[in-house]
């Protein structure tokens, strides 16, 4: 029998059209039986990644759990397990709850992690009551998860200008670090000590160089030739 | 310098166990595996009986010994990969709904080819590493004629790609002559992106197939009739396809990108050499349909001296040249395999696959011995698509019949039916069969 509509030759076993969907029916022609090209309805033997998820996320909740009876058992109260049922979920947060969507984005699971470590080192800070978190390590996590986030967001939405991106974000994170040092003086009420130079002047020199190869065609010519692999 | 070495080590019961580096080409293939992507490859045959699992699995054991380059798993050394030798055949596996479901790692590790039954046909899935289409295509004919001789006691001749079960594996089989047949001057890998086919992607482990069969002799006529090769006469087809749904994707046509298709090419032929193991390069032909309105005949025209311009021993041996330049530097081989692996990988990501739309595999007219064909029907073969692209295209002839085999992860089947509207006006029709026929 023939598709109706693209014409194509059809085998008896083809109830739809496999090049363009069309029902494969004709009231006056009996079609012969025809064993199929291959089983119906029968799935290979595999471990689907839903099995997996499931089995980290058991063993990351029974984890927890058993640190926290633990914790119970021995202090009576929440202690140190506090500290490692912290990392566990922000590990779980940055590593396993992406693998979770079919196409996980990264623009939205940079912050994420980012968010998942502030939240962390906010229960550090009230537990051992540090006073750090709102002058220190909120901002400092927060400029870092900008500047990823925003790489990543630029890589995934643009198809040129990488080096203009990272350039970019190179010369962002060593300027970040004069923000870091200032933060850290005022916060631990630590004397000027200047170190951020060390950190700085490398980065910006590398995100000046990406910049000047994105500009000049010519050097970015002659570094391709010379590092092709 | 990294040559074949074929060793061997005792197993348990005493007996010799092969072992040997990678080929040159396979060597890329576990390092560019994905979670959802392995290369993996496939050929069947269906016979015109139902096949004896029990008979078919003693005919395998006995096969597995000729071919201790493809019954074989991968294994890891500190710097390098390796395959050894399985120590006895896997089990005959049933047919599930999809064909080439990936191998996990555990499973290459464990036997890197699987043998599958369904009804009256036997199929062959090889991990890619350890040997190319025509490798497969000997191994399987080889198991086929174990098995009829054992099921009906026929006499099968050790020719046309049969072997001798009987005698034990030549050295030359085991050989790896990529070092042996590469060039002085290497040739430049540098390839413009090609137009990339997209539609809604669908599960790798459920991929759609769908096979088109034509008639041999009109598809030779047509060849003739437009003075290129069998394969030369597909990939025209399959251009002007990819052409046709270029044309109605991208309105403005200087944003169009050149159709490129890569065409796989048997090595042993060119350089007359017996290796079991990965022997093929390949070629890509382009057009580009920012230049101008292209007919059927000059596409064809094109392809063909495309062909000839880039199917020369000395060309493919240029291009050997760069592909075993690595494994020449000592320092590079003293590199832990993780490393290597990750330096591989970056490679094959930045160059690998955008460089074609589609790979177009012919292993032209396959022919079994006298005595064999009353037995086999038809044969097939495909390939998993790559990492990146949905589509690849396996095709064979066999009988009077040739075997046009897509297998895309894809929900929509525009190719073949882009194909199809191409062949239909040139006046083939080509009988569609699919794996989700029975399924409405």
């Amino acid at each position: 029998m023939y598709c109706v509509k693209c014409g194509v030759k059809l085998e008896d076993t083809e109830k739809l059209c496999p090049l363009c969907g069309t029902r494969v029916y004709h009231p006056d022609v009996e079609r012969g039986e025809a064993s199929p090209l291959y089983p119906a309805r029968k799935y290979p033997v595999m471990l689907h990644p839903k099995t997996v998820q499931i089995v980290v996320t058991t063993i990351f909740l029974i984890g927890c759990l058993v640190t926290l009876l633990c914790n119970l058992e021995t202090s009576g109260t929440v202690t140190w397990s506090g500290y490692v049922i912290g990392a566990a979920l922000m590990t779980y947060v940055m590593a396993v709850l992406p693998t979770w969507f079919r196409r996980p984005n990264p623009v939205i699971f940079v912050p994420s992690g980012g968010a998942a470590i502030c939240l962390y080192l906010l229960y550090i800070s009230i537990a051992t009551e540090g006073r750090w978190f709102m002058s220190f390590a909120f901002p400092v996590v927060g400029i870092l998860t900008l500047i990823v986030t925003t790489v990543v967001t630029l890589c995934r939405y643009l198809e040129n200008g990488r080096l203009y991106i990272f350039g970019g974000a190179f010369m962002a994170a060593g300027l970040s670090t004069i923000l870091v040092e200032f933060l850290l003086n005022i916060t631990f009420n630590r004397p000027y000590a200047g170190w951020f130079i060390y950190p700085m002047v490398p980065s910006v020199l590398i995100g000046g160089m990406l910049i000047y190869l994105a500009i000049c065609r010519p050097a970015r010519e002659t570094m391709e030739r010379k590092f092709f692999v | 310098m990294s040559t074949s070495k074929d060793k061997t080590q005792k197993n348990t019961q005493g007996r010799k166990l092969h072992w040997m580096q990678l080929d040159n080409a396979a060597k890329i293939y576990p390092a560019a595996r994905t979670r959802n992507w392995s290369n993996v490859f496939r050929l069947s045959a269906t016979l015109t009986e139902k096949v004896d699992v029990e008979v078919l699995q003693s005919a395998l054991n006995v096969t597995v010994r000729r071919f201790p380059s493809i019954a074989a798993r991968l294994r890891k050394g500190l710097f390098w990969y390796y395959i050894q030798e399985v120590e006895e055949a896997p089990k005959i596996m049933e047919e599930s709904s999809y064909p080439l479901v990936k191998m996990h790692k555990p499973e290459v590790r464990r036997c890197a080819f699987r043998v599958i039954v369904y009804d009256k046909r036997i199929a062959v899935e090889i991990f890619h590493s350890l040997t190319d289409g025509n490798g497969g295509l000997v191994f399987l004919k080889t198991l086929i004629a174990e098995y009829l001789e054992q099921k009906y006691g026929v006499e099968i001749p050790a020719e046309q790609g049969v072997l001798d079960r009987r005698e034990p594996p030549r050295k030359e089989e085991m050989e790896d002559y990529f070092h042996k047949v590469a060039g002085r001057v290497p040739a430049s890998r540098k390839e413009t992106d090609a137009y990339k086919i997209t539609g809604t992607v669908e599960d790798r482990e459920r991929m759609h197939l769908v096979c088109l069969k034509l008639p041999a002799d009109k598809v030779k006529a047509m060849a003739k009739q437009y003075d290129v090769t069998v394969s030369g006469l597909f990939a025209a087809i399959l251009t002007k396809a990819m052409m046709d749904m270029q044309r109605h994707e991208v309105i403005n046509f200087m944003k169009q990108k050149p159709i490129k298709i890569l065409i796989p090419v048997d090595l042993r032929r060119m350089y007359g050499m017996d290796s079991l193991r990965n022997f093929v390069l390949y070629m890509i032909t382009e057009i580009d349909p920012r230049l101008g309105e292209y007919d059927f005949k000059e596409i064809c025209y094109i392809i063909k001296h495309q062909m000839a311009l880039g199917v020369t021993a000395k060309n493919m041996s240029s291009m050997i040249a760069t592909n075993v330049a690595p494994d020449q530097k000592f320092i590079l081989r003293l590199a832990p395999l993780p490393l290597k692996n990750l330096v591989m990988k970056a490679i094959f990501n930045a160059v690998g696959e955008r460089k074609s739309c589609l790979s177009l595999s012919n292993l032209g007219k396959v022919t079994v011995p006298k005595s064999m064909e009353q037995y086999v029907e038809r044969m097939d073969f495909f390939l998993s698509p790559p990492a990146t692209l949905p589509y690849n295209c396996g095709i064979l002839s066999y009988g009077d019949t040739v075997y046009v085999n897509f297998l895309r992860d894809i929900k929509e089947p525009r190719l073949e039916l882009a194909m199809h509207e191409v062949m239909r006006d040139m006046g083939i029709v080509a009988t569609v069969e699919s794996n989700r026929g029975n399924k409405e």
